[in-house]
């Protein structure tokens, strides 16, 4: 069907791997995207390989031909979803976009990406820390050098302002109190904060202000961003 | 540093033989019991410790325990919530006071950061280890993060008006996820060090880049001093 197709390209632009073998790689996709749902609904700690198995409709002999065990479908999901939303910010953005306003677009794309599939950002912001609270190490790894570049090569800002690694955290706290509160639908009412701690590490408070002022525009406006 | 009974921090074993009334008997048992969670599952984590082992440390029987408490995660949230409506008293002796908002606002990080640093098995006991204990961390984490912003907010009604809707919950998770960070990489002791910084990143959101930058400066200064 058309509308199958046009989903199945879009994917494909964003993980752009030809599979050896199709079949397994949607088994363990299933499986990863069950270990998201189970930890969102009822958290890490408390999802069985049970629930995997009769969430992904698949039997626990092919789990664990995927999987050593719990722990690592989980990682497997973490490095899933780092890279999903890599490529979601980073199709967000045009080379000649200006560093900020690629910041305030790759932002604002992950938000609308978050707000669709809310168990992404609880799996990160939340059940992360739980089984490992150094997994933000793996999210500066993935965002912080592609941001450096994007100012580097960029105009203006660039100096030093807040600490990005701060930022980083900063982004997770108030993604988690969202989810917490059980609001995820609401998370692009944090649009503005967010786009402010992309931009402040780099472009400092003023530019920061100004692109989350942009931010919040375009939001209440529905403009394209 | 408090004597009061209450302050887990301080607490220590009474030893030996005494002539107490079974009242204040109990009283210790139940404040053994909540220091000794604190410590085996600072040292353990929560899930890998169990009741023997809270037991074992408290020197308290396995009757006594449930008489006092329904089961480990009741005696660890007990625990949890003495610890925090400490560091909340601290902090509101420092913040409700007369003196400009700006030193209020730094005051406060301060004792905060010595708060943390003061006790790192607490510091640890109270923010990393709350993530680890299934679907009730949610609560916890949204009833805690409520709790500072709401203190911080009720302080603020003299000071300054930020641009960004959310700027006191950016203030106060950006504190958060810089003691959670070095908490969790073994130097909370150290805290005290990041006044300056963490003053400016507080702040910023509040009173622009020159007047945060002159008070990150003056933190520094008093700290030398």
């Amino acid at each position: 069907m058309q509308k199958h197709r046009s989903s199945e390209t879009a994917a494909s632009v964003l993980r752009p791997t030809t599979p050896l073998d199709i079949g397994q790689q949607t088994q363990r996709q299933r499986i990863i995207d069950a270990m998201i749902e189970s930890c969102a609904e009822k958290t890490f700690a408390a999802t069985t390989i049970t629930d995997i198995v009769a969430r992904a409709r698949i039997s626990r002999t092919t789990f664990y031909k995927q999987f050593e065990d719990k722990r690592a479908c989980f990682e497997a999901a973490v490095d899933y979803s780092i890279e999903e939303l890599g490529g979601i910010a980073r199709s967000a953005i045009e080379p000649e976009d200006e560093p900020a306003d690629a910041s305030r677009k790759a932002v604002s794309a992950v938000v609308e990406a978050l707000a669709a599939r809310p168990g992404l950002a609880q799996l990160l912001t939340g059940d992360a820390f739980a089984v490992d609270p150094l997994v933000i190490g793996r999210y500066r790894k993935a965002m912080i050098p592609p941001l450096e570049t994007l100012w580097a090569n960029g105009n203006g800002g660039g100096k030093g302002h807040t600490d990005p690694r701060l930022a980083f955290g900063q982004a997770q706290v108030l993604i988690l109190s969202q989810i917490a509160s059980g609001t995820p639908e609401r998370f692009p009412e944090l649009l503005p904060e967010l786009v402010y701690l992309a931009v402040s590490p780099f472009g400092g408070h003023d530019e920061a202000i100004k692109q989350a002022r942009l931010a919040r525009e375009n939001e209440a406006t529905g403009a394209a961003r | 540093m408090t004597n009061d009974p209450e302050d887990l921090r301080q607490w220590r074993l009474p030893r030996g033989r005494h002539g107490l009334p079974r009242e204040l008997v109990e009283r210790s048992q139940r404040e053994r019991l909540l220091a000794a969670v604190v410590r085996v599952t600072a040292t353990n984590g929560y899930e890998s410790t169990t009741v023997g082992d809270i037991l074992g440390e408290a020197g308290v029987g396995r009757e006594s325990f449930y008489e006092l408490f329904d089961d480990k995660l009741d005696c660890m949230l007990a625990a949890h919530k003495i610890l925090v409506d400490n560091l909340e008293e601290r902090v509101r002796e420092v913040y409700d006071t007369p003196e400009p908002w700006v030193d209020r606002a730094r005051n406060a990080l301060a004792v905060t950061l010595e708060w943390f640093a003061s006790d790192p098995d607490a510091a640890k006991f109270t923010l990393v280890e709350p993530g680890t204990v299934g679907l009730a961390s949610r609560e916890i984490f949204l009833a805690d993060f409520a709790r500072f912003i709401n203190l911080f907010d009720a302080g603020l009604a003299d000071g300054p008006e930020p641009e960004l809707a959310q700027a006191s919950t950016l203030a106060i998770s950006g504190t958060l996820a810089r003691i959670y960070e070095e908490v969790i990489l073994g130097r909370a002791e150290e805290l005290p060090r990041l006044l300056p910084d963490l003053t400016y990143e507080l702040l910023v959101p509040f009173v622009g880049e020159e007047v945060a930058r002159a008070e990150q400066e003056r933190a520094a200064s008093l700290q030398d001093g």
